[in-house]
């Protein structure tokens, strides 16, 4: 119960931290504007009337989910590591609170953090396309969407966001972080061997296609890793879900005795 | 709450920061003072269960720090100022202070926020109590740090040099401090100024190499310079064959103080010690002077 409480403490504090951090309100602002400047002829801004409201708001989903998890793998890459530089890790340690709870505590609490930008940034586009479209519906879309597509994505990067800088440094952590989402989200697999396109994608790309009807993006197309690339479907969608919040568990699990060692080292 | 603490290692590598340490701390303001390097952040670490031990045993009001259920009994009643602790710039003091209690147990709502309001009052800082941390002093930031400590109303109190770093005035109203909350508890001082240990404990370990070279009242500390403390009025460079602890120029020359076992100079004369030519004596025992 304690446990519980405890990280229920460090989830409240983390997130009242970091959503007052003015750099991750700029960085969503600045990289929701440029997506939705950029976005081409394909891009839901341009869907003609009359297109389902799932399809539209599916298709913003997609979009901000292709540039804002790297700004927020930037913004989270310090979380577990600041506690050493701001001089509070020895404090953290001699209190009774579990190493675990802490990393649970910092991980919910970053995930809530990043999801609330990610969520405005929705509801806005969802604002705005029912100002043209006239149909309400766009917000209850906005919401599945949300959960399908953006928020998986968010729990994976927050996982290796928080981890990752434990084992290298949050400066070579983002620098590699944007590397892999250019490589693993975003290459061609047809001209590159990649996890693009697979059900390993934290771009939503499963979830995007089921919910649009057609291919959003790379699902399920021939590649590298051809097991990984099942036909989109609704039960491909729930096993992509499912497998990136599997695989946020490892990295969660590592982060206790990577923090001991970093805090025994000093 | 006593400490025992039978011959305790701590090893970094090749590097012995701790070596065979025995020390029996039996409650109240207690001191313990050493050179940079000597062991005493290493010692504080230990006992707020930070660190485990390489070897030795540690044993807090009954309990065994080198295993976890001992380990936890200890933090529960702990109160921890590590040296040079920094705080979340974004958070105000009393957010700060919520948070270290929530994670201190204090469950309930009520009771911490009154506590952290007392502890404010206490440490000076009501009016600052809604400011972000960023905008605090040094002497603020550290008394915010002694709150955080006395949160939950520990037992044991650890503080690892409170006031380097501080103005005067500062210093000694953080002393003061740490005095007036040592009753029935038990408050372990971990300083390199003798002064602050002077003013503050009637007893104090002086540790130096990983290990405690004195164990008792601070007054007898003075007694190991007794006959080896001399004053010397000169014009040139300071006399060699002692260490120089003070040296005040005036309209007759330079007055020196120093320690040394042997008369330095036919000029010196043999005065009495204070408190830090006896730590200088103690520290040097053995050596040249």
């Amino acid at each position: 119960m304690t446990t519980a409480r405890q990280t229920w403490a460090v989830t409240r504090y983390e997130f009242r931290m970091q959503i007052r951090k003015r750099s991750l309100w700029i960085t969503t602002a600045v990289l929701a504007v440029v997506l939705t400047l950029t976005q081409g002829d394909r891009g839901p801004r341009h869907l003609p009337l009359g297109t389902p409201p799932r399809e539209v708001m599916a298709g913003w989903a997609l979009l901000m989910s292709i540039l804002l998890p790297i700004g927020f793998g930037m913004v989270l890459a310090d979380r577990l590591t600041r506690d050493r530089r701001l001089g509070l890790a020895s404090l953290l340690e001699s209190l009774p609170t579990g190493r675990g709870a802490l990393v649970a505590g910092k991980y919910l609490g970053g995930l809530a953090s990043t999801a609330v930008p990610a969520a405005l940034v929705l509801l806005t586009a969802a604002a705005a396309e029912t100002a043209h479209r006239h149909d309400p519906a766009l917000f209850a879309w906005a919401v599945v969407a949300f959960a399908l597509i953006t928020l998986p994505g968010l729990a994976f990067v927050t996982a290796f966001a928080l981890v990752c800088p434990l084992l290298t440094t949050a400066p070579l952590f983002r620098v590699l972080f944007v590397g892999y989402w250019f490589w693993g989200n975003m290459l061609n697999p047809d001209l590159f061997p990649s996890l693009t396109g697979t059900l390993l994608t934290p771009l939503g790309d499963y979830p995007a296609t089921w919910l649009m009807g057609e291919r959003a993006l790379y699902a399920g197309a021939d590649g590298w890793l051809e097991f990984l690339r099942p036909q989109p479907g609704g039960t491909t969608t729930v096993l992509a879900i499912a497998l990136l919040l599997l695989l946020s568990l490892p990295p969660l699990a590592l982060a206790p005795p990577l923090l001991r060692r970093r805090n025994l080292s000093a | 709450m006593d400490i025992q603490i039978t011959g305790l290692r701590r090893t970094f590598g090749k590097v012995t920061a701790l070596d065979g340490l025995d020390l029996a701390v039996p409650g109240g303001m207690y001191g313990l003072l050493g050179t940079n390097g000597a062991g005493k952040t290493t010692l504080m670490r230990v006992l707020a269960g930070v660190l485990p031990p390489t070897a030795g045993t540690v044993r807090v009001g009954g309990h065994d720090l080198t295993t976890r259920t001992g380990r936890l009994a200890v933090q529960r009643r702990l109160g921890y100022l590590p040296q040079d602790l920094g705080l979340y710039p974004d958070l105000s003091a009393q957010e700060f202070l919520d948070y270290v209690g929530l994670l201190k147990g204090l469950d309930d709502t009520a009771a911490r926020r009154r506590q952290i309001g007392e502890l404010l009052d206490m440490v000076g800082l009501t009016d600052a109590v809604g400011r972000k941390l960023r905008g605090f002093s040094g002497g603020m930031r550290r008394r915010v740090g002694i709150a955080q400590a006395l949160l939950g109303d520990p037992a044991l109190v650890v503080v690892d040099e409170p006031t380097a770093g501080l103005d005067p005035e500062e210093r000694i109203r953080f002393r003061t401090l740490l005095a007036s909350i040592a009753a029935g508890r038990t408050v372990l001082l971990s300083t390199h100024i003798v002064e602050d240990v002077a003013q503050t404990c009637r007893d104090t370990a002086v540790m130096a190499r990983g290990r405690v070279v004195f164990n008792g009242p601070v007054a007898d500390i003075v007694q190991r310079a007794e006959g080896i403390t001399w004053e010397l009025v000169g014009q040139g460079p300071p006399p060699a064959g002692g260490v120089v602890v003070s040296a005040v120029s005036r309209s007759d020359g330079t007055h020196y103080r120093l320690v040394s076992p042997t008369r330095p100079d036919p000029r010196a004369v043999p005065v009495q010690p204070s408190l830090e030519e006896g730590y200088v004596a103690l520290m040097h025992a053995g050596t040249s002077a």
